[in-house]
């Protein structure tokens, strides 16, 4: 899948905003949201959130853990570990970009935020190369990938799957050396068979 | 009163919500773009959604244009029809690919009756192939001696590749899930559990995209 097909999933989670104007609920088919208080914080999808924003139509609530302090203890908890953490969100990655993309005037220290969550990036995507060396190294054809989010799990698509694929069309086509000998032997009766 | 009203489908045996509509046809959306082979299709989905959102346009059409409901409902039934779309294409892209495959399996299941093609993506599969044939012998076939007239179309089929690797996601805990191991001929057996990510064949798995135990990431 592509990234932004991804993002687009991301998009589906829901956030808390403060809106700024009053409204009824509203009947949407991924479920009813409302009624939009001015200054009174409410629950919709993210798309909308974004939306909203960009129309200057309210503020974006920063989730609980797009805070300095959770994310300081997530990256220390990421380095000490030699296994991936759980992280506060299946799509931190995509929110923590969407939100600070349109709105980091609404969550406070944001550049700090930026960079640490690039921080727990870094290090997890370097687990992950580690580990996928690991698991090609062993010539497993089985890997288990507990809470690592979608869109790490995406960004080593078109490389794990295809050379795991390889190695395995490597170990069949090794383990029938009979098949290729005859291969051969028809090539080569073939081949006598243009001589004449 | 508001113009929108709330939703609910009613169905003969079941009463399902729009928004169950919309989970189901997104995670249908995700397998078929990560399966390497065609799946059961989801036409009674499709169709109750595209229901769905005509009566939703109808209704945005009141409003007016203005309205900052009728962006909000148009964003909506945007990204929905995005799936819907990309849902669609990624299924004629698999019958387009492996047509001859496809349609020689889908004779057989539909004897059984559970067949996977919806009628109309199975009249495309064989309009598909007739004008490859045709367009085959015109181009080429023709002008050839007349021993190599033949087109010999079970020589050109092209089959998925159920041996490559996948991720996925398990919806509920699946015990036993046999792996075969080539090389030392010994099976291994591994548990799914619920929630639980794992990279691994697409063989072994088929049958559980199919009934939905687990979901391809």
């Amino acid at each position: 899948m592509d990234p932004y097909e991804i993002e687009f999933l991301g998009e589906n989670r829901i956030i808390s905003v403060i809106p700024n104007f009053s409204y009824d609920k509203i009947y949407l088919i991924c479920g009813e949201f409302g009624p939009f208080r001015a200054g009174l914080p409410l629950n919709v999808p993210l798309w909308l959130a974004i939306m909203l924003k960009q129309k200057q139509k309210c503020r974006i609530v920063p989730p609980d853990w797009m805070d300095l302090d959770v994310l300081e203890n997530i990256k220390e908890e990421e380095k000490r570990s030699r296994f991936f953490t759980k992280m506060p969100n299946e799509h931190y990655m995509v929110e923590a970009k969407l939100i600070l993309g349109v709105a980091a005037e609404d969550v406070p220290n944001s550049s700090e935020i930026k960079t640490i969550i690039k921080d727990i990036w870094d290090i997890r995507m370097s687990k992950l190369r580690t580990s996928m060396d690991a698991l090609m190294k062993s010539g497993g054809s089985y890997g288990r990938l507990d809470h690592l989010t979608l869109m790490e799990i995406n960004s080593v698509k078109p490389l794990l799957p295809s050379a795991m694929d390889d190695l395995h069309r490597i170990r069949t086509t090794s383990k029938r050396p009979t098949t290729a000998s005859l291969n051969t032997s028809t090539f080569s009766q073939s081949g006598s068979s243009q001589n004449i | 009163m508001d113009p929108i009203d709330d939703i609910e489908l009613s169905e003969e045996e079941e009463e399902i919500t729009a928004e169950t509509v919309l989970k189901t046809l997104q995670s249908a959306w995700q397998n078929e773009r990560l399966a390497p082979e065609i799946l059961p299709h989801h036409n009674d989905m499709v169709e109750c959604m595209l229901g769905q959102i005509q009566h939703m346009e109808r209704n945005i059409n009141k409003l007016p244009k203005t309205d900052l409901r009728a962006s909000i409902h148009k964003m909506e039934l945007s990204r929905i029809k995005f799936i819907i779309c990309n849902y669609l294409r990624t299924r004629l892209n698999k019958i387009e690919k492996y047509c001859i495959h496809i349609i020689n399996e889908e004779r057989q299941r539909m004897e059984s009756g559970t067949n996977y093609l919806t009628p109309a993506e199975f009249k495309y599969a064989q309009e598909y192939l007739l004008n490859m044939e045709s367009h085959l012998k015109n181009v080429v076939l023709d002008k050839m001696p007349g021993n190599m007239q033949t087109l010999e179309l079970n020589k050109m089929a092209i089959y998925p590749n159920l041996q490559t690797h996948v991720f996925l996601k398990a919806n509920d805990t699946v015990s036993c899930v046999v792996l075969e191991d080539l090389v030392g001929d010994q099976d291994e057996e591994i548990d799914l559990e619920e929630g639980s990510q794992h990279i691994l064949q697409y063989k072994p798995v088929a049958d559980l995209v199919k009934t939905g135990k687990v979901q391809l990431v």
